[in-house]
């Protein structure tokens, strides 16, 4: 388990609503290689999170380390995305949306130049 | 203008171009090539017959997504009668689509060897234009019936895939075909090249037709078809008119790029061949452009922009919360940030740009539901202007890079590090705010003020911009005129210095109304003298500053996207005549490109050369040049939109006679416009006089 991924969920599940998520409705699921799946669930910008299997419109899989170095800033998400070293399957749109929740400010502070 | 040596087709950011034969044979610096998502898929793909490469008879290639090659068999030496004729139909779509055939028109059967050679460098855009060697390494695969050829760096993985829907012997470096043809008889093979990206899910292991469907074709046959049947119908007596407002529309048709994020909705890609992508500035202008002839470009380049809008401070990619996106790129240098244009927000210009665009999207197509739905970005758009825009809190938004490596020096439209000098020709310092930006900024928060009132229900916000832009259409006026040469200055740099030369920047100005009414008429003095006008338009630079370049990028050439704005402006602030010779000496400068006009072409005096020079390296066609005769249009016929309504008001050069659009689609359905040419556009320019009010000159 991979405690900054956890951290990064569960403040975004503390987040509640989201103003650069206005008018996002959708669900994302991140698998996380070796440490499990979240869903995030977007309602016109209100957050909320799970582990509970659910339907998803949006799958982001990639590696514990490349998704750690997203949460603290040290990765970009599209460049992370372009390599290949992210899949991404379904509704891109949101996907899109969705990487403007990284990196995640308190978890990275200090980290960045 | 040289002979045309090459041939493209293309749709969206996917194109191939080869040379008249139907060949690819690229040099790594040669723009040939089957090129999508900014990488070369192809970089070899020759065809031979019996070891010849063929000769030409012809090309047709009206269409620009499909193009057909007659050829003949080589006979190494002159021309001879041919026994074979040989016939290449290529359409474009995710790779392309190729149908080779062979008649013989002999009373004997033929055996043949026909080859195809292919190669593929996966050379990134940028490697071709900057002239780069790659890190990863190749590999090819022959499978039972295609030929696979790949790239690889780490992840990174790019992939053609080439497949004969005849039987073929297959090997590394291509197709090989033993043909027998009985007398009058043919052979055909259907060739697909694919592309791969490896990236999403995609299950294409097909081009979008089958071997011998031309489905590929008439997908983007029926977009075109769809697109045209909504757009206006132009009539004109002058005829040439009519030959550049189709050549306009056809351009930006098969300029649309299909953004992934966006379903089926398409915006202008910059130019062809190296700005197939999104882009700031070139999608928004152009959108704006085309606006009273179709909606549907604004409204996806609002979305994808709006998408990608900034949210982090990130000084690689010059990205800052609230920032709109400069240029997009998705290629290798930029997956592995060689490039910083993942995407790329080095531009000061548009995100004031983003908020104009929003607000007359809506004035033409009363779609108030677009302006609710960004809502937040519109709202960060304008904190972005005051906070990070004005990074020196003086009130103006002005530029200074974050990426001092790969990032673009200037961020505004003339972007060429050199294009912000003073009258005596040297460079200006960081960071600079130009002129035009500050216009740009007073015209958004005016606009957003309406919005705010009608959409948002935020009268505060409302009050507060008006305030706000007056507040600095005020201190504008005083601060960047230039009282001895009665002009504004081209931009304040980092000194607090005004940049003095004499520019076109003034004439978008006018255009964004920032402009005191007492400061018009030296403006348009200037515009229409014999320093910045060329006789063909308004140059970038005006002849007799130090910088000045007649072939110089943004010191001395003429810029028709630049025109079309200045020409708006002329007409905001009542130039009519003005700006209907604006409008006719671009027109007429069309004319001699077959109604394509080039990004830019030299600022030499129109009667030094006596027809328009292009300008050496621009892209063709270039998507803000292809809007320019639009937004002529528009100006000369004065269309505006108030409340419900379009307002029609004329004032059309004599030339042109009798000219009507019909159709034109809003807000209030669908409005016919007329006007007969009226205005004598040789001698406009000879009217305004030093010292004369602006009533005295018509």
């Amino acid at each position: 388990m991979s405690a900054t991924t956890q951290a990064f969920f569960e403040r975004l599940a503390e987040r509640g609503y989201e103003p650069l998520l206005h008018g996002i409705s959708g669900t994302i699921r991140c698998d996380i290689e070796d440490v499990g799946s979240w869903f995030v669930v977007v309602n016109n910008g209100s957050l909320s999170v799970s582990r509970d299997t659910v339907g998803a419109d949006c799958v982001l899989v990639c590696s514990r380390e490349d998704f750690d170095r997203l949460v603290v800033g040290k990765q970009n998400p599209t460049t992370l995305f372009m390599q290949g070293r992210m899949k991404i399957t379904g509704n891109l749109a949101l996907a899109q949306m969705f990487q403007r929740l990284f990196p995640d400010e308190s978890l990275s502070r200090g980290k960045q130049g | 203008m040289g002979e045309k040596t090459t041939v493209s087709v293309l749709e969206g950011n996917n194109f191939v171009v080869s040379d008249l034969r139907g060949d690819i044979d690229a040099s790594p610096t040669e723009p040939l090539g089957l090129f999508a998502w900014d990488t070369r898929f192809l970089s070899r793909w020759l065809l031979t017959v019996d070891g010849l490469r063929p000769n030409i008879l012809s090309t047709d290639d009206l269409d620009y997504f499909y193009v057909q090659f007659f050829l003949v068999p080589g006979t190494g030496t002159i021309y001879v009668d041919a026994d074979q004729s040989i016939i290449r139909k290529r359409a474009i779509g995710n790779g392309f689509h190729e149908d080779l055939t062979i008649l013989n028109h002999k009373d004997q059967p033929v055996d043949l060897k026909v080859r195809i050679e292919a190669a593929a460098d996966f050379a990134d855009l940028f490697e071709v234009k900057d002239k780069l060697t790659k890190k990863g390494e190749f590999y090819h695969r022959i499978e039972s019936d295609r030929l696979v050829l790949g790239y690889r760096r780490e992840t990174f993985i790019r992939e053609t895939l080439i497949t004969a829907s005849a039987e073929a012997d297959i090997d590394e470096h291509g197709l090989s075909f033993a043909v027998h043809i009985e007398p009058h008889s043919q052979w055909t093979t259907s060739l697909d090249v694919v592309i791969r990206l490896g990236l999403l899910d995609e299950n294409h292991q097909e081009t979008k037709n089958g071997h011998g469907d031309q489905r590929a074709r008439s997908n983007v046959k029926r977009s075109l078809e769809k697109l045209s049947e909504a757009l206006p119908r132009l009539s004109c007596e002058w005829p040439s008119l009519q030959v550049t407002y189709s050549r306009s529309l056809v351009d930006l048709a098969a300029l649309r790029f299909y953004p992934l994020t966006l379903s089926g909705q398409a915006l202008p890609a910059a130019g062809l061949p190296w700005f197939m992508t999104i882009f700031g500035r070139d999608s928004m202008i152009a959108s704006y452009q085309a606006l009273p002839f179709t909606s549907e470009l604004a409204e996806a380049a609002l979305r994808a922009l709006a998408q990608r809008q900034g949210t982090r401070i990130d000084d690689f990619r010059d990205e800052e919360p609230g920032k709109i996106m400069h240029e997009a790129r998705f290629g290798e240098m930029t997956a592995f940030e060689e490039r910083p244009h993942s995407p790329y927000y080095g531009a000061a210009d548009v995100t004031p740009f983003f908020l104009i665009l929003l607000d007359e999207f809506e004035r033409w197509t009363g779609n108030a539901e677009l302006v609710q739905q960004l809502e937040m970005e519109a709202r960060a758009a304008l904190t972005w202007i005051d906070t990070y825009g004005d990074r020196n809190g003086d009130g103006y938004v002005e530029y200074s890079r974050r990426n001092k490596e790969t990032g673009l020096e200037n961020q505004c439209w003339k972007d060429s590090w050199n294009s912000i000098l003073f009258a005596d020709g040297t460079l200006s310092r960081l960071p600079r705010a130009t002129c035009e930006i500050q216009g740009y900024v007073y015209d958004a928060k005016m606009r957003c003020a309406r919005l705010a009132r009608e959409f948002w229900d935020d009268p505060e916000l409302a009050k507060r911009l008006e305030s706000q832009a007056a507040e600095l259409k005020r201190r504008f006026n005083q601060d960047f005129w230039l009282e001895d040469r009665e002009f504004f200055a081209l931009a304040i740099d980092g000194d607090g210095r005004k940049v003095d030369s004499l520019t076109s920047n003034i004439g978008h100005l006018l255009w964004s109304g920032i402009v005191d009414e007492d400061k018009a008429e030296a403006l348009v003095r200037h515009l229409m003298g014999p320093k910045l006008y060329s006789g063909w338009g308004i140059r970038t630079m005006a002849e007799g500053e130090g910088g000045y370049n007649p072939i110089g990028y943004h010191v001395g050439t003429v810029w028709p996207h630049d025109n079309s704005f200045i020409a708006m402006g002329l007409r905001r602030y009542g130039y009519r005549e003005e700006a209907a010779r604006v409008a006719m000496n671009m027109l007429e400068a069309a004319a001699y490109f077959k109604g394509r006009l080039p990004e830019a072409f030299a600022g030499y005096r129109r009667e030094l050369t006596e027809f328009p020079v292009e300008y050496p390296t621009a892209c063709s066609p270039q998507a803000w040049a292809s809007g320019a005769p639009l937004l002529l249009l528009r100006a000369m016929l004065g269309l505006e939109p108030v409340g419900d309504h379009l307002v029609v008001d004329p004032a059309l050069p004599r030339t042109l006679g009798r000219l009507e659009l019909l159709d034109i689609p809003g807000r209030w359905g669908s409005i016919d416009a007329f006007g007969r040419g009226r205005v004598d556009t040789s001698t406009i320019g000879d009217r305004i006089q030093p010292g004369k009010g602006k009533d005295e000159t018509r």
